[in-house]
Order: C-alpha cells, then sequence, then structure tokens
C-alpha cells in the first residue's frame, strides 16, 4: 500500500511516499518557503534522483499539488497515477485530550482537531491544512492524523495536573500534555524488541535530546509521565528553550524588563536555553567546541543540560519504581557520546554499567551500550516519527476495509 | 535548469492571484522604517525610496539600532535580524518600485503648511513607474485621500493606510477608502494586513481619521490645563496614564510624535472643520517656534538624554526652562 506521510509547518511541508508493510521509502522531500519569496520543492528518490524546483508556491495546498504532481511525473516519479496511493497520514500536533491514538479523519475529527487550535496556534494551523488540501486535491483517499501529544494520554491524572486553581483547567484545559509522542512510543516498542522483552513488562526511561527535548518514563508500554507540558517549554533546558523555571522568577523577569506577552514568549523560547547561557550557540556541537576551547559558560552550559537530565533519569526511576532500559534518541541522543556518558555515568548504585567502549564514536546507529551486567541497559535509537505514522495509517486504513 | 514547478501542476488549484512579494515605502522617516521593519519581517521585500545615498545608509543604520533594541529587550533575534535587514533596500531612484504590489508614501516634511502637494507629487512619480494593478498608499492622518489621489491616472488604485507608532505593536491600521479606491484594491490591502497581521479599521474618508482626531484634543486640553498652572506636565501624563489606561500621556505622546507634527495635525484638522476644538494652543506653537518639538531634539515638554525622559524644572511661562 502506497502511503504518503505530510508534516505540515507553518511554511514548509516535509513529506515521504512509504510502500507499507515493506515499509520501504520511495520518495521523499521537503516543500520550502511556501507564501514567501524564493520557494521551492527539494525532492529525492529511492534510486538517487534528487531534484530541486523553484516556483511560485503560495500556500499548502499548492504545495501539495505539486509534489503530487513530481510523484507521478515520468521523470521524477515513483507511480503512475495518483489512483496508487492509498492513505494520506498526518503529523498533528496538539490533539489536547481529544484522542489518545492515532485516528481515521472524518468532518468530526476536523472539528475536534480545529478546537485544539489554542492550545497549539503555532503548529495545529498548518496541520489542518494539510488535511483540507488532500481532502480537496485526493477526496477519496483515506487520510489519518497522528498525534504529538496522543501517546502521552495515558499519563494520570496526579502526573498532568498542575498545582493551580482546578476551575483553571476546566476552563482551559490548562494541563500537561507531552509531545514528541511519535518518538518516545517508537524508541521504548523497539527497544524492548531489541531486548527480546515484551513492552508490557518493561519500564522504559526514553531520552529524546533534539533541539526540541523531553524524556519520558514509559511504564509497561504506557508513558506514566513526560518532561514537556502544557507546551513544549517545560523540562529539560532545550537549544533555546528554558525548560523548567521558577514562574516566581519568571514574574521577577517581566516586571522588571517590562515585557509583554509576546516579548515574554520570545524570552523563553528563543532567546534561552543552552544559547541564552552559553551566549555561543543552540548548537551542541558548537557549545562542546568551546567549552573544549576553554569557554567558562559554554562548560557551565553543558553541565547543566547534562545535570537535568540526570536529574530526570533518577526522578523517572523512582516514579517507575525502577527502570529497565534508558534509550537515546533525537539529534543530540544519538549522535553525542560525550552527552549520552556524562548523563549516565557514575549510576552504578542504580545497576547502571555503562561501556564507554562502545559508545565512543557510536553515531545513528541502534546499539546497546551497558555490559551484559548491568542491570538497566542504555541504548541507542534513531528515532523515526514517519515510519510510525506510516505504520498507523497502514494499521488504520486496513482494518476500515 | 529549464524545468519549471508550474510544469508539474495538476491543475488542480487556482493560484490565488495577486500574491504580495514586494512592497515600496517613499519617504523612510521614522514611521517608514517602522513600517519596512514590519514588512520584512512577514517575509516581504521592501523598496525604499529616499533623497540622497547618505540619507540611505542613514536609514538602514537607524533600522539596525531598531532591531538591535528589540534584540536587546528580548523581542527579536540575532538571526531574525539578520533576516529582516536581507529584505529591505534602500535606493534614490523610483524604478525600483517598479516590480512592488503594494507602495507606501510616507513623507515627513518639515516646511510649514500642508504637505499636499508633496505627497501627490510623490503620488504621480510612483504611477510613473510602477504596474498598472499596484496599490498606492498614503499614510497621511489628516488630508484626505481622494485629493491626493486625484492627480493620479487611476485614482482607483489609492488608499489611505494610517500606521500608528509603535508599528510592532499596535494590531490595527485605520484604512481609508476614497471615492475612488476599487474593491480590488481594498483587496490587495486585506492581503497585506493578513500578511502582516494587523487589522483593518475600516474608516470612512475625514481629517483625523479616529485616533487623530481624538488625540489632538487630548494634548490640547493637557496644554489648557498646563498654561492654567492647574497641574505639572508629568502629574498629568501620570493621571491620564493611571485613569485612561494610556500607554504615554498626552505630553509624552507629543514629545515622541514631534510637536512640530501634531501643530500641523492640528492646523489641518483647524481648518477642515473649523472648531475651536482643534485650534492649537499658544504653548505648542510656542514650543514649535522655539524648536523644542520633543524626544528628536532632546527637549520637548521633557527633557531626554538618549532613552530616559527627565522633567524640566522651569515655569511653563518660560516654556519649562529654569
Amino acid at each position: 500500500m502506497k502511503i504518503i506521510v505530510l508534516n505540515c509547518g507553518s511554511s514548509s511541508i516535509k513529506y515521504q511516499l512509504f510502500d507499507l508493510p515493506s515499509r520501504e521509502v520511495l520518495a521523499k522531500g521537503l516543500v520550502d518557503k511556501i507564501g514567501l519569496k524564493g520557494s521551492l520543492i527539494k525532492h529525492s528518490r529511492n534510486d538517487g534522483t534528487e531534484v530541486k524546483l523553484e516556483g511560485e508556491i503560495l500556500d499548502h495546498q499548492i504545495g501539495i499539488e505539486y509534489l503530487l504532481g513530481i510523484l507521478i511525473s515520468e521523470k521524477y516519479g515513483s507511480i503512475k497515477n495518483l489512483e496508487e496511493i492509498q492513505a494520506v497520514g498526518h503529523r498533528v500536533v496538539h490533539a489536547g485530550e481529544k484522542f489518545n491514538g492515532s485516528v481515521y479523519i472524518t468532518p468530526e475529527v476536523i472539528a475536534a482537531l480545529e478546537e485544539c487550535i489554542d492550545l497549539a496556534p503555532l503548529h495545529n494551523p498548518p496541520n489542518l491544512k494539510g488535511i483540507y488540501s488532500i481532502t480537496k486535491l485526493l477526496p477519496h483517499v483515506p487520510q489519518v492524523g497522528v498525534f504529538d501529544t496522543a501517546f502521552h494520554q495515558t499519563m494520570p491524572d496526579f502526573v498532568y495536573l498542575y498545582g493551580i486553581p482546578f476551575s483553571l483547567y476546566e476552563k482551559y484545559k490548562i494541563r500537561r500534555y507531552g509531545f514528541h509522542g511519535s518518538s518516545h512510543r517508537y524508541v521504548s516498542k523497539r527497544a524492548a524488541q531489541m531486548l527480546g522483552k515484551k513492552l508490557e513488562d518493561i519500564r522504559v526511561i526514553t531520552c529524546h535530546l533534539g533541539n526540541g527535548a523531553s524524556i519520558a518514563a514509559v511504564k509497561n508500554g504506557k508513558s506514566l509521565d513526560t518532561s514537556m507540558g502544557m507546551t513544549p517549554i517545560e523540562g529539560l533546558m532545550m537549544g533555546t528553550r528554558t525548560g523548567d523555571l521558577d514562574i516566581g522568577a519568571f514574574i521577577q523577569i517581566m516586571n522588571k524588563e517590562e515585557l509583554d506577552i509576546t516579548v515574554a514568549n520570545t524570552l523563553v523560547n528563543k532567546h534561552s536555553g543552552m544559547l541564552g547561557v552559553s551566549g555561543v550557540s543552540s548548537d551542541m556541537r558548537d557549545v562542546e567546541k568551546a567549552a573544549e576551547e576553554g569557554n567558562e559558560r559554554a562548560k557551565v552550559t553543558l553541565e547543566m543540560y547534562y545535570y537535568r537530565i540526570r536529574k530526570y533519569i533518577g526522578a523517572y526511576a523512582a516514579a517507575m519504581g525502577g527502570v529497565d532500559a534508558i534509550v537515546f534518541t533525537g539529534g543530540v541522543g544519538e549522535n553525542d557520546a560525550l552527552t549520552r556518558y556524562k548523563t549516565t555515568a557514575e549510576m552504578e548504585f542504580m545497576g547502571i554499567r555503562f561501556d564507554q567502549e562502545k559508545n565512543k564514536g557510536l553515531r545513528g546507529k541502534e546499539a546497546v551500550l551497558s555490559t551484559p551486567e548491568s542491570a538497566v541497559s542504555i541504548m541507542v535509537i534513531p528515532t523515526n516519527e514517519e515510519l510510525v505514522i506510516a505504520e498507523d495509517t497502514y494499521e488504520i486504513v486496513t482494518n476500515l476495509k | 535548469m529549464s524545468e519549471r514547478l508550474e510544469d508539474f501542476s495538476l491543475g488542480k488549484s487556482m493560484q490565488p492571484k495577486g500574491s504580495i512579494q514586494k512592497v515600496g515605502v517613499v519617504g523612510c522617516g521614522a514611521m517608514g522604517q517602522e513600517i519596512a521593519v514590519l514588512i520584512s519581517q512577514s517575509g516581504i521585500d521592501v523598496a525604499f525610496i529616499d533623497v540622497s545615498d547618505d540619507r540611505i545608509s542613514e536609514v538602514m543604520m537607524r533600522i539596525e539600532k531598531q532591531l538591535d533594541e528589540r534584540i536587546s529587550k528580548w523581542g527579536l533575534t540575532a538571526s531574525e535580524k539578520k533576516l529582516i535587514l536581507s529584505r529591505i533596500k534602500g535606493s534614490t531612484d523610483y524604478s525600483s518600485l517598479s516590480d512592488c504590489d503594494i507602495v507606501f508614501e510616507t513623507v515627513n516634511s518639515k516646511k510649514k503648511g500642508t504637505s499636499l502637494e508633496l505627497r501627490q507629487e510623490i503620488f504621480k512619480k510612483i504611477e510613473a513607474v510602477v504596474r498598472p494593478d499596484t496599490v498606492i498608499a498614503s499614510n497621511t492622518a489628516t488630508l484626505m485621500i481622494s485629493e491626493i489621489s486625484s492627480v493620479l491616472k487611476n485614482p482607483g488604485r489609492a488608499m489611505g493606510l494610517h500606521f500608528y507608532s509603535p508599528v510592532s505593536k499596535v494590531k490595527i491600521i485605520e484604512s481609508v477608502r476614497s471615492v475612488y479606491t476599487t474593491d480590488e484594491t481594498f483587496g490587495i490591502v486585506n492581503k497585506l494586513a493578513l500578511l502582516i497581521g494587523k487589522k483593518l479599521i475600516r474608516v470612512n474618508e475625514s481629517a483625523g481619521n479616529i485616533s487623530t482626531r481624538m488625540l489632538v484634543p487630548l494634548i490640547n486640553e493637557a496644554c489648557e490645563i498646563l498654561m492654567e498652572g492647574v497641574a505639572t506636565v508629568s502629574d498629568i501624563d501620570e493621571t491620564m496614564k493611571e485613569t485612561s489606561g494610556l500607554q504615554l500621556g498626552p505630553f509624552e505622546m507629543a514629545d515622541k510624535i514631534g510637536l512640530d507634527k501634531v501643530l500641523k495635525w492640528m492646523e489641518n484638522l483647524y481648518i477642515e472643520f473649523g472648531e475651536h476644538k482643534y485650534k492649537p494652543s499658544p504653548v505648542l506653537k510656542r514650543m514649535v517656534r522655539a524648536n523644542l518639538v520633543g524626544r528628536r531634539v532632546g527637549e520637548g515638554f521633557y527633557l531626554y538624554q538618549g532613552e530616559k525622559r527627565m522633567p524640566k524644572q522651569g515655569s511653563i511661562t518660560n516654556l519649562g526652562r529654569a
């Protein structure tokens, strides 16, 4: 079954054409600068053919129409006609409390997602544009929504509620939701497979460390807790986001710097985190380089980064009453040996035996980094959110028939 | 590469007509600079026209300073600044406006009397170089768009669009259709407003629109209270901010706008309506004659050192000077 996976951002669309159940990626690409000057599509086929096409792309629907046109074109295409496309899977950021799993998209689902715009005003509208466009362009093709928040809907109320007046939860649904759900789900499931165990029997801490970063406590296959909350700002310190921050301190900042809401939002989302503390960069590699060259603020930035991850690992081990595996994923988690070492070193008390030899130089490959005696398996598993979306779509559409 | 993206169209979607790719700004004073930044920030190219090469480098420098200030106040990042600057280009040559979708006239005349003729002159120069479907807009507060645009061959393309400072924060633009303005013109302006995240407030053609007409008597009345010795400059400002939710008091506002500009608004409104309430206060006239026109020159109703504002110590009979 040929399935298109779409990840629509405010001015870009990432796409992949999958063949399921073989999991083969037939083609993928990026529609970029939608509605801006210099818009283009970069497309590549699995035989290595690559092409960059420039032209006017005024909105998401036109971008999607062009990418479909490329997919069926003689020169760059992978399929003969649009009828070969049997399903489309969409990444949708926020589904609030509406959905705890991926769903077949109906008008009712679209209406429910429209109600969630308030919760993710930057992300959900472009996601919805992708859905509207496919509805118009491929009206008979079933669509499936896969949500970043869905996997964490298993969090119990005592985990997801904030210590604020309950009426605010009732009025505005202010609570913790968590993100990177497809990634945490994929790597925890994959960890169980690699360990030869049932996911229902193990406790996994999954560390998704990219430009945005979150950790999840996955107990018996269900998300018990995760570090991101109502928004992706909570939790770990990230490239440019603060992570956990005392609200009293923040009120003081707003007061002293006379910030309005928009500016306050920019401060905590774009000026903070590793970039804000180090003054060097939001990119881990730049900060590590500066630290090696003796930059003191870069050094403390790294220590903060590691420490917060360690703190969450400790907290989640306690929350789950133990841990069987710790998984690293995301750009930093998959590629940065130093981060993996620094966040799990000297944790022998938990039964961790880390094998630095296996860790060193390992980049972007599945691996177990702990020794066979280690009570806790330390693992690297490259994430694949697009595959999760494709497989969910496949499963849901197959069951429709 | 000879292939075009359009060759891959399935012919199912209509390209929405009249996308906005480039906007022109003629007369890049304080307001023109703010408008240029706002538009560039929304991913649209900006071409501005000013009188000399020196003036153009000065404008670029001021825009950069404006952006640096926003970075230091956390409202912007360094990479956003780079992007914004890369889309703004200055020239003395009107022909750089030829491919603009909308051109704003935002001149700031220092001469006495109204700027009607100057604005008309600029409108004609713009029309001579742009496409037939390009919208020409004026940022005038107190002049009539029907009158300014009457000199155009196609006055249907003109509109009044009055921005309010600080442009990055104020969410509205007063939009004025002349008797000639076509629906197509209004449609393009609507699209721009959507792209730059502003709401259009529709105003029927009338001098001073809403904002200026309300502001002028406020400043005038504040001057009356001051002249009668009822209260001090800073006490009047503080009272109005606390009780009316104003962000700036009337004197702070007047200093920021420039007293010469405020005076010109008042004169225009007074000529238009003949109402006593718009007649410029003698204090204001004296201040402008002494060139104590506000923040721009370091002294108005207050004294300024950079961003810092200090009250003046002297009596109003000596314009507050000790």
